[in-house]
Order: C-alpha cells, then structure tokens, then sequence
C-alpha cells in the first residue's frame, strides 16, 4: 500500500477529512485538483450563520480545523438571533478569503503524516471481489493504492457552468470540471444525480458609491469560534445593504427566457433556500425589492461579494440590472455571477458512519452528498476523516445522535431520507435545539472526540474547568437570596437577566461573561430543557433497538411494498433510523420488531419463555380482603 | 414522533370489556413500574405493592389531587413474567357504568399512562415471549391486515369530515409556526427584521380547537345518554314528576337488582337524548330512617348524575327551610341542580328565585321545566346535525385537550415576550398532539411552508 488513507479533494470537506486521519496517525495522501484553491471559499466570504455556526463549533469540539482558520481570518463577527432565544442565536464572520485559503494551506502542510498532491482523480480501484477499495487512478496515469478513501469532489465531479447562453465544462469559473469519476461511479452502480447552485457577481469596490448604501459593522466584540482559546483580536471591516427595485425586477422579467434554468438547459434542482434573483423575481411578484448585502471578498483586494443576487442571466443583462440598484450605478463587474451544475451521490447509498453500502473502505463526505455550504461540508469531512481512521483501526464508526449535535441531525437526514435538493443545515430540522446550542458543543462533543484520539488532552482539561465554573454560578444563584427568593428564582422570571443581579451578587464578576450566561440559560430554561430530555428518553431508547444490516426484508410478511423497497435502500441500522424513512408506517415497525425478536427467540431457543408460564394455571389467590 | 406509540417502556391502559353498561369490566394496565404508580391512587398501597403475582386485592382507587373516590375495585396482580403481557399488570374489576368507566380511565391518564394503541397488548405479549410462533403470526396478522386495509392508521380512525376539519386548524397552526421558525432559520438581516406573531392566528385556531372539544360533551350525550336524577322530601312530588316525564315517550320502569329498593330506576328520551331517570328512595323517604348503605348509594347516585331536579313542595314553607339546612341542602348550590317549586296549583306563595314554577299534577310549567333541562344537558350547543363534526372518543378528546392547551401557553408565552425558539416548542408540541389523530407531521413540512410563503435567503 502505498498510503493508509488517500482523500479526493481540498476543500472544506478534503481538509477536515485528511487532517482528522493523519492527526489519528494514518499515513494519508490529499490528491487536489489545484493546490491554489485549497480551502477556497467559493461563494460567500463567510462562514457560519443559523445553525451552521453551530456546526462550525461541533467541528472545532470534535477536534477539527474549520474554527481555528476562521478565528484567523475574520475580518467582521456577529451573534445572529440575539433576541429570538437562546437555541438558536449563532456566530458568524465574513472571511478574508486569501487569508482562510492560506492558513489552509499551511496547516495542511504542517501536519506530520499528511503528503498534498496535485492530480485528478477519474477512477477508484476496487479488489478482485468488486465491493472492496483499494486505490484510485488519476487523469495523468498514477494508480495509487491505499486502504480506504475519502471522497469529497464538491462541485467538480462532471461540473458544468451556465451563463445565460454560455456552458462549459467547469467546478468554478475558470477551473476545469473533474471528468470521469461521476461516469466511473456510475458505471459500478452507484446512483448519480444533478443538483444546481449558483454565486452572485463580484464587482470592484472603487467603482461603488457607499455613500448611498446603509452601512452594516459587525459586533463591537469579536468571540472566537473555537473552544481553544477565549479572545479574538482583529480588524473589522463593514458590510454594506442596498436594495433591488421596480426596474431591476423589469430588466429580469424581460430577459427570464435567456436564463438557462428557464430555458430547460440545467436540469439539477436548485436550492429553494438560497434562489436566484430571477427566482425571487418570478416567486415572489409582489416584493418590490429585494435585499442585497454587498460584502467584501478580503483585505487587499477589490472585489466586492454582493449577496442576495445570485443569477444565472446572461452577462449584458447581470450588467443592466446591476447598475439599475442604488449605489451600484457605475459598479465595475470582475466575475459575472453563474450558475454550476453537478453529480451528487444519492446520500441514502450511505451508512451513518458516510461509508458506502456498496464499497467497503470508500467514504464519502460534502457537496457530493448533495449537501450545500462549507460549514456542511466540513462537519461531514470530519466525521467521514474520523470513520476511516476508525475503521483502519478496527474500531467501532462513530455515529452521533440527532439528539447530540446538528452533525447527527445532518447526517441521518441525508443517510435516511436522501435529498432532492442541496441540502442546508437549518435550526428547524433539529428537533432538540435547546440541547444543541452553540456554546454547548464542547460539552456534548469533546470527550467523544478525545475517545477516539483526535481531541487533545488540554481540550479535556478545558472543558472540565468550565464545567466547574459554570455548576459554581448555578450552585451560587440557587444559593444567594434577594428579598426571600433564590437568585435562580429570580431568573426563571422572563424578564429578568442574570446580569441584572450583579450589584447584588458581586461574586457572579469573578465568572467571565460566557459562564454567567450558559449558568442563566440552564436556569431559566430547565423546565423546557428537562422537558426536551424526557422527549430524547423515548427517541433514544427506539434508536437503541437495532437492525442487521443484512436483514432479510423480503422474508417478511405484512410489510406494504413501499415500506419494504424504502427499507431495503436505507438499511437502517435501528428501529429508530427505520422509523424516519418516508413510507414506513408504525404497522411496519411492529411487524420488523416481531420478525426480529422471533429471530432472536430462534436462536436461543423457545425454554426460556416457556419456562415462567408454570405458575400461571396454578392460580393462587388470596381471596378478597 | 409517530414511532414512540410502539415504545414498549410506556405505561398503557385499556379497557379489556367492551365500551357499554354492564355490571362488571375490566381494564388492563401494563408496563414496568405500573403497580408503583397505581399503589399511589389505591387506598391500601402496602397491600397492592407487597401483593405477589397472580393476587388479587380489594380496595378503592381515588384521584390522588382531590382525595376523591372514583370507584371501588378487585386487583388482580401480575408481576413481570406472569399475566397476559408478561410484564408487570393489573387488571382492575370494576363498576360497569359508562360515567364510571371514563373517570376510571381518567384517572389513569392523569397518573401518566397512555391509551393502548390497537393490538398493543398483544404486540407486548409477543414482545415479552408469552406467546408461541403461532401465535405470533397472528399477532403479524393483526397488524398487517391495517397496514392493508389502512393507509394510514391515524387516517382510518377518523371520519372525514373530522379529518378535514382538524386539517384545517393544523394548518393554522403550521402557519404561526412557520412564522416562528422562518425567524429562527434565517438571521434578522436575512428576512427584513422581524415577522409580527400572528397572535391572533393562534386565538382563532385555539377557539376553533375548542369548539371542536366542546362537541365531545354533546358526542357523549346522544351517543351514550344522560342521567336524571330525582331528590326531595317524601311529599314534594317526585314520583308524579317522575311518571310525568316517562309519560311522554316509550320508558321502561325496573328495579334494580340485587339491592334493598334504593332506588327507581327508568330510561326514556327527551328531544332525542337517551336518558336515565333515578327516583331516589333514599332521599324520598326522611333522612333519620336512612341507613348508612342506602344513604351511600344514593351519593354515588347524585355524584355520577348529569343533572339533578331537587323538588320543593311550594305547600310546606318550614318542610323547605329545614331541608336547606340538611345534607340535601347542598344540592341547591351544585350547578347540576334545577329547583323545582311544585304544587303551585296549592300554594299561594311566590316560587323562590331561580326556581322553577310547576304543578306536576296538571302538568302546568311542564313545558318550561323540560325546556330547561335539555338547555343545561346541551350545555348551549345545539343538536349536531348529521354533518356536524363530533368528537367521539376520549383519544381524540385527550390529543385535543394536549394540543388546546399548547396553544394556551404559546399565547401566555408570547404575550410574556419568552423567545421565539422556546415559544415554538409549544407550536410544535400542539401540531404533534394534532399529527397523532392525522398523521405525521414533519420537519419538513415546516420547511415547505417557510419556502413557499416566505422570500427568504440571502
């Protein structure tokens, strides 16, 4: 073999996966397209948001990297959601992209174990028996061997470009499409679809007029992302808002036909969430205007981001509706905006565990799973990293719950119900956020990632500090009394703050600000938060029931034929996993749980139930008293 | 959510006889920890948790909040291994009245057990090897042949006309909530600010749940009838009132048997309400010649009533005013209790206030009185045209209640100025009660709302 671990690919997804392995101590080969383009972050200069903040932090408590490369380059930082509660405010930072890209790069580079090398991946090698990997050939002819292999392609695999009447053969402009692998895959039956995505123009900012656009700067205080440290010190740079209006919307009207998803030439179904300006237009005819964030690409460059109109329109007409919008009069455009159409794998072919069910050793991880977002991409990379490591180690996959971070939610979705359409992390789709906050990710995550070696031990030292800290404040609120009532009492109350107690209890100044708050948000939400721990009871005790992946459905009577094709895809792993797939009834599970535990009875054998019947018949009775 | 039905850690309950009036049932309860949690409604909890399988113990079970008895029981002990399920169960004897069986019931859910689904005993049965393959094929058979049949079993319990109109207020909810998560999926800059809480999007959906509950009472009344009973001193008329009111329609008149004449018992219907009619003989004869059992029945009688016409005999001024300061006395406070002023053909004196004028031997203010007691066993609501959308069973009722009461503290929430996120585990909580009786509703049903009615992202 000449690598443990070969991983396809260097982005967001590539980077987590080939550090988590070789941080593991596997021997590991990143094989890249373009070394220049490692860590690049294609669309918007940002990172982190709703729930994707929280995924960012998961990654960075895990024991990964995405954390450290933005706390290093951020050049503005915000709390979303502040008011809207505390399950779901989230960090976020815009990104000076050439900063995040090098930093990337360097600590790929610095990681012992880890080899970086420039090709492009057209097929995987399989062994004799056709369900085992063992390498991968490249476009100028190498043929690699290794034992396992992450998969994380993003938008290359058979990526094309569309601008207006313009197609071409691209992951992003102006980088070649990876050609081969999708047909590869395909043809060793892997099922491949088309999703679609789409980036704004970037114009040059000497060419704007701020002065007619509202100024947007980041939060006066900058927190880091990771748990490793406490301070984030650097220079901040404003955002700017401007708005779409009557003519913009009539200029895309006009042009609708020249748009290629109107014309029928894109045939990947686009994000719902994140629609084009042209979308937006024909969706929503009522709006006579739309937001557009015009944010900046990185310090020393010119190129401005605008956000909100991403578009797929033929350049002479992206150039006419861009100058229609205040402050974008004489805007200058650098790269036009476009869309990218490109293979994805059906996620359902997937174990929890993002190991193929039809190659052992090959995980896959990112865009090519039909997820959207670096954030997304990145806690896959992570895990699919870890699960190779563990697997050649010998050692159990790591699966983490729904009910246990926004990973296990992600994850399970994909592997359970595929995706029709790239697939974001929102805070909707968890159904247990008050146990999933941010700030919390350390405590839920960092002693499994210290289980299986990755974490480091200060991580662990950390983490049990701040714990002791935070149960010092409860202890001390449930202690302390103002006019008869406990400080926990007091802000159990809505609107009462634990920071509203301060003269009173001095004490509380000795916790840093984020122990106050957590020690407040564990207080005054208990009742709720204990509430939701009943609800994980009952989920979990269904996903503790589990399934062989080699269960014979077609053995089974009384199954409808929809739950039983659906059964057959997914393979769940659980009672639990079963009962989420589409199509699958409560009748359905009964009758998997009759099947299995006779199946079970089978196998002992029948003495052991029979044998409590004895005293049954005898009937002792006691007569009524 | 739909999947945890099947969790078999639950504690269930069911009754095991059949839904109708009988002299005896029975109800199943079942689950590890079942017993521990009776023991705390049984008025001899060291005898029922010291009981060893297969005993059976006698005593009374009360609502542990109000101390109140609910019905005097036989229990049959089953310890884990034994019984029909082979988990921990008792089956509890009881009285076979209807009004009976559902405070019995009640009082199990309010401990924390949950209705049985269909076939869930059996399906434990199995689970804990009680039964051989055979039998377990059977089992298999069972729940298949609705997963046939059905396609959906939420969906075959309903009517339509239930169906759709618990669709209609999901969907109002769905909308509040999409409201709320829009708001929590995309930042404050991604949506324009805030979006206003529809507030009055879940007044009207609770008001329409509401209303929908309260046909529970009238579902009840003509599906399964109300019971009447008559109270007053040995002179004010009763049995005449009473014949008056079995004149009318076809009724039969029985005794009850096995008893000392406690009472007179009649069914008959008024204005299409099957109704039961108890001429006490407890409270028709004077109070000092009563013994204590006859005195008890008659209680338990007036306790299980609907409504109770308490007659006072418009002739005999001081026979009232010492019956006011009685036990019987009582009754005139009871919302369930119409006063009858009777004789008034005799009596020269004015009827009191709030009572009902009649000489029940000419029949004379019969009309009104009748009038007044269909109007209080309605409780105001009409009689459900055949249209009319009814809830019928306690399941339903209880799932409504859940969902009725979310919205309640999503209001009292919002109105607090609580966070979105922790408003939204209300929503969420209603439209799950809700999905129970209609099927699932997911995430991403949620998520198909937000798109489509929001212009969202950046």
């Amino acid at each position: 073999m000449d690598y443990d671990a070969i991983v396809i690919g260097g982005g967001h997804a590539g980077i987590e996966a080939a550090l988590a392995l070789s941080r593991m101590g596997w021997r590991t080969l990143m094989i890249t397209q373009s070394l220049d383009a490692i860590g690049r972050l294609s669309c918007n200069p940002a990172v982190g948001g709703l729930s994707k903040g929280n995924l960012v932090r998961e990654v960075d408590a895990l024991g990964g990297e995405m954390a450290h490369l933005i706390d290093k380059s951020m050049i503005q930082f915000r709390i979303l959601n502040r008011r809207r509660g505390p399950a779901v405010q989230a960090p976020r930072a815009q990104a000076d992209k050439f900063t995040y890209h090098r930093l990337a790069k360097q600590t790929l580079e610095g990681q012992k174990g880890l080899a970086l090398f420039q090709d492009t991946v057209n097929d995987i090698l399989l062994e004799p028996d056709g369900r085992t990997i063992c390498g991968v050939t490249t476009e100028r002819g190498h043929q690699i061997s290794a034992r396992v292999v992450v998969m994380t392609t993003g938008t290359f695999m058979e990526g094309r470009i569309f601008i207006g009447e313009y197609m071409c053969s691209s992951g992003r402009l102006g980088e070649p499409a990876a050609v081969g692998l999708g047909t590869a895959l395909r043809e060793k039956g892997f099922m491949v679809g088309r999703l679609k995505t789409g980036t704004p123009a970037r114009v040059r900012k000497s060419s704007l007029d701020f002065d007619a656009m509202v100024e947007q700067p980041g939060d006066e205080i900058m927190m880091p992302f990771s748990f490793d440290y406490d301070l984030v010190d650097r220079p901040a740079m404003n955002c700017h808002i401007t708005w779409t209006n009557e003519e913009t919307h009539r200029i895309i009207r006009a042009n609708i036909h020249r748009s290629p998803l109107y014309g029928g030439k894109i045939v990947g179904k686009g994000p719902r969430y994140c629609p084009s300006i042209e979308d937006k237009v024909v969706r929503f005819p009522d709006r006579d205007k739309h937001q557009i964030f015009v944010e900046p690409e990185g310090v020393g460059t010119e190129e401005m981001y605008l956000n909100g109109i991403s578009s797929s329109l033929p350049e002479d007409v992206q150039v006419a509706y861009i100058h229609s919008i205040r402050g974008l009069e004489k805007a200058e455009i650098m790269r036009p905006a476009y869309a990218v159409e490109y293979d994805y794998l059906d996620p359902t072919q997937l174990y929890p565990s993002l190991e193929t069910k039809r190659v052992d050793g090959l995980f896959i991880a990112g865009q090519t799973n039909g997820t959207s977002g670096y954030e997304e991409a990145a806690c896959q990379g992570l895990m699919a990293g870890i699960n190779a490591a563990q697997k050649l180690k010998g050692e159990p996959m790591l699966v983490l719950s729904r009910t246990e971070a926004y990973t296990g939610v992600l994850i399970d979705d994909l592997v359970t119900k595929g995706t029709k359409e790239p697939y974001r992390m929102f805070t909707s789709r968890a159904e247990y956020r008050l146990n999933l906050r941010h700030d919390t990710a350390d405590q839920r995550l960092t002693p499994k990632g210290y289980a299986v070696g990755l974490q480091r031990a200060e991580a662990m030292d950390k983490l049990r500090v701040k714990m002791e800290r935070i149960g010092a404040v409860k202890e001390l609120l449930a202690s302390r009394r103002i006019e008869g009532k406990t400080c926990a009492e007091l802000i159990r109350q809505p609107e009462i703050t634990i920071d509203d107690l301060l003269p009173q209890v001095p004490e509380l100044l000795a916790f840093a600000e984020t122990e106050r708050y957590q020690a407040e948000l564990d207080v005054k939400y208990e009742g709720y938060i204990r509430r939701q721990d009943r609800q994980v009871d009952r989920f979990v005790r269904m996903e503790q029931i589990p399934i062989s992946v080699d269960f014979n459905y077609d053995a089974v009577d009384g199954i409808s034929t929809e739950a039983r094709e659906k059964l057959k895809l997914v393979r769940p792993l659980s009672v639990g996993q079963a009962g989420r797939i589409s199509g699958v009834r409560n009748s359905d599970l009964a009758i998997l749980m009759v099947v299995m535990k006779r199946g079970g009875m089978r196998s002992k054998g029948c003495a052991a139930c029979d044998g409590s019947d004895g005293s049954d018949e005898s009937g002792e009775y006691d007569g009524q008293e | 959510m739909n999947i945890t039905s099947y969790d078999h850690k639950d504690l269930i309950y069911a009754l095991a006889t059949p839904w109708g009036s009988s002299a005896l049932a029975i109800i199943r309860i079942s689950g590890e920890g079942c017993i521990t949690l009776l023991a705390t409604a049984f008025s001899r909890p060291e005898a029922l948790l010291s009981a060893r399988t297969n005993r059976i113990v006698h005593g009374v079970l009360s609502d542990p909040a109000s101390g109140k008895a609910v019905d005097e029981v036989v229990l049959a002990v089953y310890r884990a291994g034994h019984g029909y399920t082979g988990e921990e169960s008792v089956e509890i004897s009881c009285h076979g009245s209807i009004p009976g069986i559902e405070a019995l019931l009640e009082l199990l859910k309010n401990l924390g057990m949950r209705p049985a689904e269909p076939g869930e005993f059996t399906f434990r049965a199995f689970m804990h090897g009680r039964m051989d393959l055979t039998q377990a094929e059977a089992v298999q058979e069972i729940v298949s042949s609705r997963s046939r049949t059905a396609q959906s079993l939420a969906l075959h319990r309903l009517g339509g006309a239930l169906f759709t109109e618990l669709q209609r207020i999901k969907s109002l909810v769905l909308d509040v909530l999409s409201v709320v998560e829009v708001q929590l999926d995309y930042a404050e800059d991604e949506i324009g600010g805030d979006v206003t809480f529809p507030l009055e999007t879940v007044v009207s959906a609770k008001s329409q749940m509401d209303a929908l509950l309260a046909t529970y009472e009238v579902g009840r009344l003509y599906g399964q009838g109300a019971r009447i009973v008559l109270a007053g001193s040995t002179n004010a008329g009763k049995s005449t009132l009473f014949n008056l009111l079995l004149k009318e329609e076809r009724s039969i008149v029985s005794e009850v048997h096995g008893t000392t004449r406690d009472f007179i018992e009649a069914q008959t219907v008024i204005g299409g309400i099957p109704i039961r009619i108890y001429d006490t003989a407890g409270l028709r004869d004077s109070m000092d010649s009563i013994e204590a059992e006859g005195m008890r029945r008659t209680e338990q009688l007036l306790e299980q009533s609907d409504l109770i016409l308490l007659l006072l005999d418009g002739t005999e001024p001081h026979d009232n005013a010492d019956m006011l300061g009685s036990r019987i006395g009582k009754l005139v406070h009871d919302p369930r209790c119409i006063i009858v002023w009777n004789k008034t053909d005799l009596s020269v004196g004015k009827a009191p206030h709030g009572s009902f004028p009649l000489s029940a031997k000419r029949g004379k203010g019969f009309e009104e009185l009748q009038a007044e007691i269909l109007a209080r066993l309605r409780k105001g609501s009409a009689r459900p045209m055949d249209d009319q959308v009814v809830i019928e069973n306690s399941r339903q009722r209880d799932a409504l209640v859940r969902a009725s009461e979310a919205l309640a503290a999503c209001m009292r929430l919002a109105q607090a100025a609580v966070p979105l996120d922790i408003v939204a585990i209300e929503l969420n909580e209603a439209l799950e009660a809700m999905g129970s009786l209609t099927g699932e509703v997911t995430s991403a049903d949620v998520l198909e709302h937000i798109f489509s009615g929001f212009c969202v992202g950046k």
